[in-house]
């Protein structure tokens, strides 16, 4: 137990960098303020957000009062939690568990593969517990508060805190790690694993969705009725995705009773279980998967005349750039995870609350009558081209594409390609990148509700140009202060505060997208031409910003 | 022909002067060797040339661009292999050969050929379609030099190139380089093995601490040392390091 202990403080100080450990005896401040203002910035970026969702939730609690259904929001909460954590618990796995490139060194050590498993779930928890902070602490508030519970409550509240999420990422490692076993057998490992990261994803959704799907129609009258008389009914309704999760809710609801200590215990005990499983799991098959990953099949093939002459066709300069770009952002897991996938997995997330629901053709949603009057499309439109946004700000394509260079950055200075040329190709990256995300999520969007075609076309149409500005904000944020000092790839996307600034920057400018669209204006066809304007305008600014302060930063870079 | 005039560079907001006022001229048809223990100042002044640093004073030319002033025109005139050939592990070395060629605009019936033709010089072939990660450091190392050779440039620019070469490669590269200087090019490359500098050089510069001490053909060299103390040192310890 020792050694895990060790192998666990040598991690945490490894993945949080220096901060917290060495701040305490550095003389240097500066970098200290600098993390206490980034916090401080992404609270008040995500402040507003919270202030919604805790408005919901106090809504919420005195609707279902009457029925005696408040407990509900409890659930809501842990529910979306262990929901969160269980698919950010799938990425934080595969990228910590097999793309580090401590994971290597580590084999050497005579440790056992459930303590080294062990020491990496922990750290991969504390992450969580701080992505479940803004989820869970609202609605144990407002619950606590609102409701008058006792000091047991907030004592089980605690316990229940420090449980919820282990259960899920329990979950989320007992396949990742099967999977990832049989990928590493094979003679392409990075793509099987990325695959393998896939396969997992889309099984656990595909689990939930026919989960869903073999219970009661939500939208069955008589079901209906069930569920607002049963007093759990809507906690029983939610807690189908992650059937534990109850226990907790009952816990809490019936804390002053025995009945909420059972109720507890039970749910500690599923937790733990779970997470027992995993590591025994893991102790089987972590070293396994581990073992050679880096290893890369050779061929060593003699290539044929005519293999010459497709290779040789040649492109321009600035295309083969691009594609030298694009090659490595496809083929190196880290950034193919963190960039190209977040493109994939944004609307799939988004879509699933809905599908949760399950849908059937007689029944309309509520997003169904918004849709027949142009105010309703008005804020659908706003909420699509908002989120679309977001996701191209998070995956960083461009926010991050000089670190991305590193130590290769002497490269594209002695190469006679102009920096307005590589900057160009950089953002054509970007850009290609972010359009299939928006596609994607126009097609979720598709599927999810009847737009019409006219809708659709617009859509598209303003997307095109709303994705410009925030590609060219991304390569401003990263030529300005980029990473290059990496030694592997992990870090110049997981310890690059560029990826921050760039999802802050996105979260603010699709709010506020969202927000001005909605207060002001009532017309699909009014919102997409101030959209066009405003984000055309913006577009041309940077463009001239990175052709005239971009290209000269270039040549200041020295790697 | 590179033309160096006055230039110097410092690390660290002035802290650490790692090339100190340098001229030089080398000549079209000559090896040039710049010769240097390690922490001299080659790397930094090679990396001025190239355009992948600023000098902080001090103009260079090549070819008669200047890289500050023209610096498009001046790298077409170059091909440069680094000293540490760690680049595009996730491209294979043909990906890497052509994207060099694209980038340097060779056309497409050039390349072909001249890509088979150096690969099968450095005994590369069978690993051109293999990922650059799966090769050893010589393989990297002779990668880059094809890939900087494609557009056949007039100045050819390496840094350390003979590190890491087994002899056989070695000589290989030695004899390009005689080729290519033999043929009207300028060839200029640093080490800090004195017995390289000695067997290849037509003309060589002693650099130490940033100051370039010494300029001139190896006869030069050979009766300087005699007379001058300080340079016989400096020639001693670049011994001892080899
Ligand atoms: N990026 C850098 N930052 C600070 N100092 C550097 C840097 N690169 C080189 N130096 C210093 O500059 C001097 C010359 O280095 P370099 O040109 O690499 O020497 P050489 O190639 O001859 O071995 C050395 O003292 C080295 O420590
Ligand atoms: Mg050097």
């Amino acid at each position: 137990m020792h050694r895990f202990w060790a192998l666990l403080k040598i991690l945490l100080i490894n993945y949080f960098g220096i901060s917290i450990f060495q701040m305490k005896t550095s003389k240097n401040r500066k970098p200290y303020f600098k993390k206490i203002g980034l916090v401080l910035l992404i609270i008040v970026a995500l402040a507003p957000t919270i202030a919604l969702y805790v408005k919901l939730l106090v809504r919420g609690f005195d609707a279902l009062a009457p029925l005696g259904q408040e407990g509900a929001i409890l659930t809501l909460g842990i529910v979306l939690v262990s929901f969160i954590v269980f698919l950010f618990g799938i990425f934080y796995i595969i990228n910590f568990f097999y793309f580090a490139d401590d994971a290597q060194s580590l084999l050497a050590l005579p440790l056992s593969g459930y303590q080294v498993l062990g020491a990496r779930f922990s750290v991969v928890l504390v992450n969580e517990y701080l992505s479940a902070l803004p989820f869970l602490l609202p609605p144990l508030l407002v619950y606590g508060i609102k409701s008058g519970a006792s000091v047991l409550y907030w004592l089980y509240a605690l316990v229940g805190f420090a449980l919820v999420p282990l259960l899920p990422l329990g979950l989320a490692t007992i396949p990742t790690v099967i999977i990832m076993r049989f990928a590493n057998l094979s003679r392409r490992k990075d793509l099987l694993k990325i695959l393998g990261g896939l396969v997992v994803i889309v099984l656990a959704v595909g689990y939930q969705f026919l989960f869903q799907k073999s219970g009661p129609n939500a939208m069955d009258t008589a079901y209906l009725q069930h569920l607002l008389t049963d007093r759990s009914g809507l906690m029983n309704l939610m807690s189908r995705v992650f059937p534990s999760t109850r226990y907790l809710g009952l816990a809490l609801i019936n804390a002053d009773q025995l009945s909420g200590l059972v109720n507890l215990l039970v749910f500690a005990g599923l937790s733990l279980l779970v997470v027992a499983l995993a590591w025994l799991t893991g102790d089987k098959l972590y070293f396994k998967g581990l073992v050679g990953s880096t290893e890369t099949t050779v061929k060593r093939k003699k290539l044929s005349e005519a293999d010459y002459r497709r290779a040789g066709k040649g492109l321009p300069p600035l295309l083969s750039y691009w594609a030298k770009e694009m090659r490595l952002l496809f083929r190196t897991p880290t950034y193919f995870i963190n960039s190209v996938m977040t493109n994939l997995l944004v609307p799939v997330l988004l879509t699933i609350p809905f599908f949760i629901q399950g849908r059937n053709q007689e029944t309309t949603m509520p997003w169904e009558k918004l849709l027949s009057e142009p105010r309703g499309q008005t804020i659908i439109m706003a909420i699509i081209v908002g989120g679309i946004v977001f996701i191209i700000g998070s995956n960083a394509v461009t926010a991050t594409s000089i670190s991305r260079e590193g130590r290769e950055l002497y490269v594209s200075k002695y190469i006679p390609l102009s920096y307005r040329k590589q900057i160009l190709a950089k953002l054509l990256s970007g850009y290609l990148l972010g359009m299939s995300g928006a596609v994607l999520m126009i097609i979720a969007a598709r599927v999810l509700m009847p737009l019409d075609n006219y809708l659709i076309a617009m859509l598209v149409g303003v997307t095109l140009v709303a994705v410009i500005p925030v590609v060219e904000a991304g390569l401003l944020i990263d030529l300005y202060n980029p990473k290059l000092n990496w030694e592997n790839e992990q870090q110049a996307f997981k310890q690059n505060f560029n990826v921050i600034f760039s999802m802050l920057l996105a979260i603010l400018l699709g709010g506020g997208i969202i927000y001005i669209v909605i207060r002001y204006i009532h017309t699909p066809v009014q919102a997409a031409l101030f959209i066009l304007l405003g984000f055309g305008l913006a577009a041309l600014f940077l463009y001239y910003f990175l052709m005239t302060w971009g290209v000269r930063r270039c040549h200041e870079l020295e790697g | 022909m590179i033309e160096i005039c006055r230039v110097s560079k410092s690390y660290n907001r002035g802290q650490v002067k790692a090339v100190d006022d340098v001229s030089l001229t080398v000549q079209g048809g000559e090896i040039f060797g710049f010769l240097g223990p390690n922490g001299a100042g080659k790397t930094t002044l090679i990396k001025m040339i190239t355009g992948i640093l600023n000098a902080d004073r001090g103009s260079i030319k090549i070819n008669g661009r200047d890289i500050k002033d023209s610096p498009l025109e001046a790298k077409m005139q170059f091909g440069f292999v680094p000293d540490d050939p760690n680049i595009f592990s996730r491209l294979t070395g043909i990906e890497y050969l052509n994207f060099m060629a694209d980038v340097y605009q060779v056309s497409s019936e050039i390349r072909v050929e001249r890509i088979q033709k150096l690969l099968e010089r450095f005994e590369m072939s069978t690993a051109a379609a293999d990922l650059i990660q799966s090769y050893s450091h010589g393989m990297k190392q002779k990668i880059v030099v094809i890939g900087a050779l494609l557009h056949n440039p007039p100045v050819w620019i390496l840094d350390e190139p003979m590190t890491g070469l087994d002899p056989r490669s070695s000589y290989d590269l030695k004899e390009m380089m005689r080729e290519h200087a033999d043929a009207g090019k300028t060839v200029f490359f640093s080490t800090h093995v004195l017995e390289v500098a000695e067997k290849v050089c037509d003309r060589l510069a002693i650099i130490n601490k940033g100051r370039m001490i010494f300029c001139g053909s190896l006869e030069e060299i050979r009766t300087h040392a005699r007379e001058n103390r300080s340079l016989e040192n400096l020639f001693l310890e670049l011994t001892e390091n080899a």
